[in-house]
């Protein structure tokens, strides 16, 4: 119960908000440190590092995908070698994932809105995104979101949403492609977040109306529409940390929440 | 990068700035690159830009036909529009308020106010924070950068000198900016507010965003590198003298036999600028570009045919 374990989590690096995931990150581990999950060793070590080669990849535990231009990551991680060892990490080690806006792109099986001749995408999450959701950079905002897995009570989370996609339909569990490796299949797609255009968003239930989603698990991969890491808030890092800890500890995925 | 960077008092003002700012933030490591048409906008899409910056002309263009340079023609602009899903920026004149909102209207992403173009004011830059859409714009020094950032800039770029390719005064005014970013520095620890205070009437700037610029060791607002930039080791240079991006304006198009040694360029230049630190990448990224653009020397330059002077 107390031996010590050290926990890898890498930011993908090939462009894009790395160093603000990185910084947050940091914040959080200590959160999570103080006060560890339960029946967690108590000995909790954290290191963060930057990835951009399949060696660097396969030091880590977890990874987050951060925002960017999805359509320059997906060529750089292309040229680079990384798009099937991303693939490998997600969708056959289930090992814990985040993306964050141009992330969660990434990791969705389907997108819709991309580039003349399309991208190429990691997968993982049995969704179909669309980019660029509200239109341009005239279009970006901040709005307050009620995150239930955050846990009872919470403040509504400042949501910083840049030119960002949205979760346009779940395509289920048998589109999620798992690899045939036990846990990957079968495992639900949950919608943890979704945003509501204009008035009475707050007393909206997730999963109901009209609203778009903006959050969504699926096994060990966390999508995000929005950028925490633009924030100083470090709910979500925290609450991903744990999740992260959990599912290493159990050695499994962590199918439906701590 | 620090991320809660602003001038702004209120949690509106605030959040409008997250969100202009944040935008650049999700530009870092990459390239954006000056396009005249769809088609040159979908080559640097295909090359892997992180953006493109829509304009008539390439700086080196707009250098040998002279004349005065303004924003370009709204159709244009439309048309690029509708050929990439990256992030589409346009050039307005220096003071320039209209062309500004002309822009704004059309939904672009950012606005270069820019000296490439030919100066409206010679008085004032746009009051960037009035406006909802984001603006970058260019420095020479640190004093020029946080005046930029005051008036509402969400980003900047060292200016270099526009449409030369020579990457000379682009290493000048960054080399520049981080001296002065160490002068900050050491000023607030010996002089702690009081030398603060003093710099900042110095070199002309807000105490108050010097103040934070020393904090962070860093501009409180991401900075790409710009003009003159004409090769893969021109890129991967500026990102070695720690600009987050990089701009390339005339180096893609400029003297480019056929699309494809367009794209080739395009190409090497984003795998430069991502890799910049891997030698043998750097390596296939200039074998991979071929021949640069003649370029003009910047030491031939009479003072008069110098963009970066214009602005203050």
């Amino acid at each position: 119960m107390t031996k010590p374990i050290t926990i890898t989590v890498g930011v993908l690096a090939l462009q894009g908000g790395v160093v603000e995931h990185l910084n947050l990150l940091r914040k959080a581990a200590s959160h999570v440190q103080s006060s560890p999950p339960e029946s967690t060793a108590d000995n909790l070590q954290f290191t963060f590092t930057e990835v951009r080669t399949a060696p660097q990849l396969a030091q880590c535990d977890a990874l987050i995908i951060p925002g960017g231009e999805s359509t320059t990551m997906a060529i750089v991680a292309r040229r680079l070698g990384l798009l099937d060892p991303l693939r490998e990490f997600v969708k056959v080690q289930h090992k814990p994932v985040w993306g964050t806006c141009a992330g969660l792109v990434m990791l969705a099986e389907q997108a819709a809105a991309t580039k003349q001749g399309g991208q190429e995408l990691i997968g993982g999450l049995g969704v179909k995104v669309l980019r660029n959701r509200y239109g341009t950079q005239m279009q970006s905002f901040v709005a307050g979101l009620d995150l239930g897995f955050l846990g009872p009570g919470q403040e509504p989370f400042r949501a910083v949403f840049i030119r960002a996609p949205v979760v346009e339909a779940v395509i289920g569990e048998d589109g999620a492609a798992g690899s045939g490796v036990e846990g990957g299949k079968g495992a639900p797609v949950e919608v943890l977040g979704v945003y509501y255009r204009g008035e009475g968003q707050q007393q909206q239930e997730a999963g109901t109306g009209k609203g778009d989603i903006v959050a969504v698990r699926q096994g060990n991969v966390f999508g995000t529409s929005f950028h925490p890491e633009l924030t100083d808030d470090v709910r979500i890092h925290v609450w991903w940390l744990r999740q992260v800890v959990d599912s290493l500890r159990h050695g499994k995925l962590v199918v439906n929440g701590a | 990068m620090a991320t809660n960077l602003h001038p702004g008092a209120n949690g509106t003002a605030n959040d409008d700035f997250t969100v202009k700012a944040g935008l650049a933030q999700m530009l870092k490591g990459g390239v954006i690159m000056d396009v005249t048409t769809a088609a040159e906008a979908r080559i640097a899409e295909e090359a892997g830009a992180v953006a493109v910056m829509a304009l008539e002309r390439i700086p080196s263009d707009i250098r040998k036909m002279g004349g005065v340079a303004r924003m370009s023609n709204p159709e244009m602009i439309q048309e690029i529009q509708k050929a990439v899903t990256i992030p589409v920026m346009a050039k307005a004149r220096i003071g320039h308020v209209v062309e500004c909102q002309i822009l704004e209207a059309l939904d672009v992403d950012y606005i270069d106010e820019s000296e490439v173009l030919t100066p409206a004011d010679d008085q004032f830059h746009v009051a960037k924070s009035d406006f909802k859409i984001p603006f970058v714009c260019g420095c020479r020094n640190l004093g020029e950068a946080l005046r930029r950032i005051k008036e509402g800039a969400a980003m900047i770029r060292t200016k270099g000198e526009a449409g030369t390719g020579d990457i000379v005064e682009a290493v000048k005014h960054i080399r520049t900016v981080n001296a002065e970013i160490a002068q900050a520095k050491a000023a607030l620890a010996a002089g702690g507010d009081l030398g603060i205070a003093a710099l900042a009437r110095e070199i002309g700037c807000d105490v108050a965003l010097l103040k934070q610029t020393a904090e962070l060791g860093r501009l409180p607002v991401v900075n790409f590198a710009a003009g003159g930039v004409a090769t893969p080791a021109d890129a991967a240079l500026m990102m070695h003298f720690g600009c987050d991006g990089v701009f390339v304006g005339s180096g893609i198009f400029k003297d480019a036999e056929t699309p494809e040694h367009a794209l080739r360029r395009a190409r090497a230049i984003v795998k430069a600028t991502t890799q910049y630190t891997d030698k043998k990448a750097l390596i296939e990224a200039s074998i991979e570009h071929g021949e640069a653009m003649r370029g003009i020397s910047n030491a031939g330059l009479k003072p008069e045919e110098k963009m970066a002077g214009r602005g203050w």
